[in-house]
């Protein structure tokens, strides 16, 4: 294996400190769209205040547009849409982070292995991260959500298990050009176990690209979990997302444009916050600055 | 390049046997299968469609035995009966296919036309004025979900402007002759939209990177230096050099957009291989989904292939295993 030159910068730095040089190195959209990542968990922190409201059936006042007293208008069965829309937050926001969680634990395993051993191991683990890549995402979503059971943890399992072959590419890439360096080497010398290597040593210093490639799973796991329930295989009802709120617009969509802008409006504001955020997690752990 | 080639095509063999191992999984997942199970006692197919998929998959046999016909039938493209018609698998696949060839290409041409030449210019001024919008604005497309997209398209252009077709391939009767053809491309334009701007992004920001990489590199410089205009240099220095490592990553641009068709068809009542793939999913017509996700991954395989050895043919960094 040839020489490859030794970057200084993971011996010295402890995690502790590197978290914070990368959250005061966030550029400002970055930062902006932290916060807005906070305020949608403080708003799914606080949604079950509006439950009631959200479940409230109120026939008469069905497809009624935005007004004062429903600010995003009723649904086609009167249900106040801003209420609902609140109410779909945890869902989406749960599901999206496990979800990506999900992808990054199994995506992390095969990257990390394949960029480990190389060789065989390599080639055989490449050639699983091909097949899947294959595969049109939305079949095997489709395929997995409505083939097993439904539950939230059948939409985990089904967006983690399609979603992690990014993540597998990121970890396989950062693995081999972190292993020979020399505190891998070092930990080898002193006799530390493969696992031990790769949880105590690797890990902690792939982490940064793996962080970004996270936050962008994470939207698009909340994607992939609205996709699924405009479909109307993501989770039954009484359950409330964005994605199933938007399913019922089609069929109102030449009297209640409402149904359709505000869930969606929602969702793309997430998204966007997710992946500015992910953008400028990428730019404060690539970008050079003082050590 | 003789050794690239057989390389990629050896390794291809072992993918497809992934894929059809994955296929042959996603069978046993499903219900009425050995693995799934009970609990979903609505879902089961009883009586005959249960007969059918007993027979047609040789659930009453062992595994190894079961999996080596699956494999005889799929490489002999028997894709088995499909359960809601009863017509060969193969023929509801090819009338579906030249609608989603259709929208698709439609798509895909509308895409690379806006995507690459804004790529080229916005990454000839990094940070320039374009470059900022187009940033902005790609970055919105790129993460506003397609099905929203969709409503909104049809909220303003066809009920609150009346300007086109809500769904629908063309009108009934369709008009002939070139109000014909005006006619289908009306119908076409918001869905091939819908699908086009994910790529676009895509696209657009691998150029865009790709080109603000090499228009420093010294060939580009030395072609200044010669006198080449400032357009010279990055259409036909920098350009090719920018591109020609993206031209791996088009082979899976298919899968993307066959994702996107099956929510776009839906929308727009497309009679395209993502509405049959869905409708499938809904009535567990369990030998199109397999059919379909047999076929689109072989076919993603095929165009992954000819991108690589494309790429290699062009560009010598890429043979060499030197490109990054």
């Amino acid at each position: 294996m040839s020489e490859r030159p030794v970057s200084p910068t993971p011996v010295s730095a402890t995690p502790e400190k590197r978290r914070r040089r990368i959250l005061g190195r966030l550029p400002a959209s970055g930062r902006a769209a932290l916060a807005v990542v906070l305020l949608l968990w403080i708003v799914a922190a606080c949604s079950p205040l509006l439950a009631e409201r959200a479940g409230t059936i109120r026939l008469r006042e069905r497809l009624a547009p935005p007004s004062a007293a429903h600010l995003f208008g009723t649904d086609d069965l009167g249900r106040d849409l801003f209420a609902r829309v609140v109410c779909a937050t945890p869902i989406s926001l749960a599901i999206g982070l496990v979800a990506a969680a999900v992808a990054l634990g199994v995506g992390f395993a095969v990257g990390a292995t394949a960029g480990w051993f190389g060789g065989a191991v390599d080639l055989a683990l490449s050639r699983l991260i091909e097949v899947v890549l294959c595969f049109p995402v939305l079949f095997l979503l489709l395929a997995l959500a409505a083939f097993l059971p439904s539950s939230p943890l059948t939409l985990i399992l089904a967006i983690g298990l399609t979603a992690w072959p990014g993540d597998a590419r990121y970890a396989r890439a950062e693995v081999m050009k972190i292993k020979d360096l020399d505190y891998a080497r070092a930990a080898r010398a002193a006799g530390a176990s493969t696992p031990r290597i790769l949880a105590r040593h690797l890990l902690p210093n792939a982490l940064p690209p793996l962080i970004v490639s996270a936050a962008f799973g994470i939207g698009w796991a909340i994607l992939a979990e609205a996709a699924l329930s405009f479909l109307g295989v993501g989770l039954p009802a009484p359950a409330i997302s964005w994605g199933g709120i938007l399913s019922v617009a089609p069929a109102y969509i030449d009297e209640a444009w409402w149904i359709a802008l505000f869930p969606g409006l929602a969702l793309f504001l997430t998204v966007s916050a997710y992946n500015l955020l992910a953008e400028g997690l990428r730019t404060a752990t690539t970008e050079k600055g003082p050590v | 390049m003789t050794r690239y080639v057989l390389r990629r095509l050896v390794l291809a063999i072992p993918t497809l046997f992934g894929i059809v191992v994955i296929v042959f999984v996603l069978v046993h997942l499903a219900p009425g299968s050995p693995v799934s199970g009970g609990g979903e006692a609505l879902r089961r197919p009883t009586g005959r469609a249960a007969e059918e998929l007993r027979r047609l998959y040789g659930l009453d046999r062992p595994i190894p035995e079961r999996f080596g016909a699956w494999v005889s039938r799929a490489v002999r493209f028997d894709l088995g009966e499909s359960f809601v018609d009863r017509r060969p698998v193969g023929e509801r696949i090819r009338e579906a296919l030249p609608h989603t060839l259709l929208l698709n290409g439609v798509a895909l041409i509308l895409a690379l036309v806006i995507a690459v030449p804004l790529g080229v210019v916005a990454g000839g001024h990094p940070e320039g004025a374009l470059d900022r919008v187009s940033g902005v604005a790609l970055f919105a497309l790129y993460s506003t979900p397609t099905f929203w997209m969709a409503l909104l398209l049809q909220s303003l252009f066809s009920v609150q402007l009346g300007w086109l077709p809500l769904y629908g391939v063309a009108s009934d009767p369709a008009p002939s002759g070139l109000a014909g053809l005006v006619d289908r491309l009306a119908h076409v334009a918001l869905p091939a939209t819908c699908l086009a701007y994910g790529t676009l992004a895509f696209v657009a920001r691998l150029v865009r990177s790709g080109i603000a990489e090499t228009r420093e590199a010294d060939y580009v410089l030395a072609a200044r230096a010669r006198g080449a205009s400032r357009r010279r240099a990055l259409w036909t220095h920098a350009f090719p050099n920018a591109i020609l490592p993206l031209l791996t990553l088009f082979g899976l641009l298919l899968p993307a957009l066959l994702s996107g068709s099956v929510i776009v068809e839906r929308i727009f009542a497309w009679p395209g291989l993502g509405r049959l793939f869905f409708d499938s999913i809904l009535a567990r017509d369990y030998p199109v989904i397999l059919g379909l996700s047999l076929l689109s991954a072989v076919a993603t395989l095929g165009a992954t292939l000819v991108s690589d050895i494309a790429s290699a043919a062009a560009d010598p960094r890429v043979r060499d295993g030197t490109a990054t």
